[in-house]
């Protein structure tokens, strides 16, 4: 009994066990969908079929030469790249005004947050009825301050269609990186300011010099993150304006969506879900080389 | 180099008063230490001396002009702080050279200046690296050779020891001390540790609770204490007192000895003296125990250099004797020093 209790020291079996259970579940969840998504992306699948004919890279060579798989990779980058550049800018700038003191310094922050946590179909909602036309507060500001001289057409042209979903993206998922600036602003030393404002450093030299090199990490990491999490974003367009008008907004996901489940080609989705993938795993392996060159250069 | 005087200088925040009423002089050249327990007001001062907080009342003159609202870039003031406070991002050299870079020094006077700095505390060999691969010794070396770098009129040193570990803390006294008698900057430093602040001040300033208790040099802040805070907080152990009517007797344990090891016709209060335990320490030891009879009943304490035979064992009671000339008295109700002459009674108690 007293041996069946004991385990060796170095013996992992134990651990294995225990291990397992997890183990699983994470295989099931992320493993099997993501292997299965690979195995249709070689099939000729269609609607309410689990698997079809192999037809090998069929799929793939129709994606690679659809104007529409690359229509929609030019709109996903001007996207993502629009998006997360702007929500980057206003993400510093908003987190360095509100790590200044100041009365209601509280309620702002909390305030800031919640385009975070209204929901996404509640914010869509919203901002569609202030995009509109005739009745929308948008047009009505911009006319009353004179910037426009007419209602501008912001979710039926092809030129607007994207700045308005940039927009809303921007307002929903600025707060994110407020927040993650605002952690590390924090967590700056008070007395390295103090040290540098006796060595004769000015505001901007103290930003230069103190806040930026321990926000940068931080920065670029989250950059990182809103890079992947926008590429994958669905719901905000297609709600917004559903892809439209004339593809103007119909991003990768959003291809996906058509194709699959629209078209029943869920073979073709596969194949450009993959290409995202792909195309995805490329820009994070840039981003790693890229901070890996930086921190040599540290 | 430069004369730094602080004229009835008050600081009080929202809650308290951090310091009242200072008037302090530091000569040109000087090393003055600012010694006091913790939230004494020590720091808040030479925070104020550095221009990071402006004071409630009173003024700074820093060579006769007045400097109390100067933002510390235009004090030419430097500062070495408690966790030296370098920057994680720069090397050592570009740590040294940041007060001359913001100030837009030509390059090749930086690297001359940086290379003197460097070799004045001996890091030339760390110049590449950074602050998170030296060691404590070595950072605290950069936080001075960042500070000297660019020839301050008068230098602020915040602990800049109390990080390190005890063998190197020595070390690092040591050469401060030397190197201050080198360049001869005026400098203000910081600490609660009596045994730095007794081997590196020109003279030292107790503080306690936002006051200066005393200003003199180590000899007169140790021998001739100002009050009874003084006597108890410099010296270890801390100076004996006795209750004796309205004043408070003082004498330093180590000039209690027993009664033996006087000259029989020496000026003398002797008592005795009953050990309750003995305490071996190396050099010396040391006699808890109280006084009895000639002095109210008190607890003190006795130090005995181990040179010095001493036969005596706990429980046992002996007589003991302090030299007059060692005797300090106090005022029971202020605390403060007082005049021998009017404590004449306290002779002829004794006496009897």
């Amino acid at each position: 009994m007293a041996e069946a209790r004991t385990v060796q020291p170095g013996d992992r079996t134990l651990a294995y066990v225990t291990l397992m259970p997890s183990a699983a579940i994470l295989i099931l969840l992320a493993g099997v969908p993501t292997i299965t998504v690979f195995a249709i992306a070689m099939q000729d699948v269609g609607l309410g079929q689990t698997s079809g004919p192999f037809v090998g890279l069929e799929n793939y060579v129709w994606a690679l030469t659809s104007p529409d798989f690359y229509g929609a990779l030019l709109n996903t980058f001007v996207w993502v790249f629009g998006s997360v550049t702007i929500e980057m800018c206003l993400g510093l700038g908003i987190a360095l005004l509100l790590h200044r003191n100041f009365l209601g310094r509280g309620v702002a922050r909390a305030i800031l947050l919640a385009p975070y946590l209204v929901p996404t179909i509640v914010a869509v909602l919203v901002w569609r009825y202030m995009f509109h036309d005739i009745v929308g507060i948008v047009n009505y500001l911009l006319i009353e301050l004179g910037v426009i001289a007419k209602p501008l057409l912001w979710l039926s042209t092809t030129k607007w269609a994207m700045v308005s979903v940039i927009i809303v993206g921007v307002w929903k998922f600025f707060p994110f990186v407020v927040l993650a600036i605002l952690g590390i602003l924090q967590s700056i030393p008070q007395e390295q300011y103090e040290a540098a404002r006796i060595d004769g450093a000015s505001p901007f030299q103290q930003f230069w010099r103190i806040t930026l090199p321990y926000v940068l990490p931080v920065f670029i990491l989250t950059a990182l993150l809103r890079t992947i999490w926008t590429f994958h974003k669905f719901e905000i367009i297609y709600l917004l304006t559903g892809g439209g008008p004339l593809d103007a907004t119909t991003t990768l996901p959003i291809l996906v969506y058509f194709k699959g489940f629209v078209d029943f080609e869920l073979g073709r989705a596969a194949a450009i879900a993959v290409l995202t993938f792909l195309i995805l795993t490329a820009l994070i392996a840039a981003y790693f080389l890229l901070m890996r060159r930086a921190e040599a250069r540290q | 180099m430069a004369r730094v005087e602080i004229r009835k200088v008050s600081k009080i925040f929202a809650e308290h008063t951090a310091l009242s009423d200072i008037d302090l002089v530091v000569e040109d050249g000087e090393f003055l230490v600012l010694l006091g327990p913790s939230g004494c007001g020590k720091s808040t001062l030479l925070r104020i001396l550095a221009g990071l907080e402006i004071p409630t009342y009173g003024d700074i003159l820093i060579d006769g002009k007045v400097a109390t609202r100067l933002q510390p870039k235009d004090r030419n003031v430097a500062m070495v702080f408690q966790n030296y406070s370098l920057y994680p991002h720069l090397t050592i050299a570009e740590n040294i050279a940041f007060p001359l870079r913001v100030r837009g020094t030509p390059k090749d006077e930086i690297d001359r200046k940086v290379k003197w700095a460097a070799g004045l505390v001996g890091i030339e060999g760390l110049l590449s690296r950074k602050p998170r691969q030296t060691s404590g010794g070595e950072r605290q070396r950069t936080a001075l050779a960042r500070s000297l770098v660019r020839d301050p009129d008068y230098f602020l040193l915040d602990e800049p020891l109390s990080n390190l570990d005890a063998k190197l803390r020595h070390n690092s006294r040591e050469e401060l001390r030397q190197f201050q008698d080198r360049v001869r900057v005026t400098s203000i430093y910081v600490t609660h540790d009596q045994v730095e602040a007794m081997g590196l001040g020109d003279r030292i300033v107790v503080m306690s609770g936002g006051k200066v208790r005393q200003i003199g040099t180590p000899e007169e802040i140790y021998t001739r204490p100002a009050d009874t805070f003084v006597a108890t907080f410099i010296g270890s152990p801390p100076m004996n007192l006795v209750e004796t009517g309205d004043a408070v007797l003082g004498f330093r344990p180590e000039t209690f000895l027993p009664r033996d090891a006087f000259a029989a016709d020496a000026d003398i209060l002797s008592v005795p003296f009953h050990v309750r335990r003995v305490e071996y320490l190396g050099g010396d030891r040391l006699l808890y125990g109280k006084v009895t009879q000639v002095l109210p009943e008190t607890d003190v304490l006795a130090r005995i250099p181990s040179s010095v035979a001493c036969p005596v064992e706990a429980g046992e009671e002996v007589s003991f004797a302090v030299l007059r000339s060692e005797l300090r008295y106090f005022d029971r109700q202020t605390g403060l020093a007082t005049d021998r002459q009017h404590m004449a009674p306290l002779r002829s108690v004794s006496h009897g």
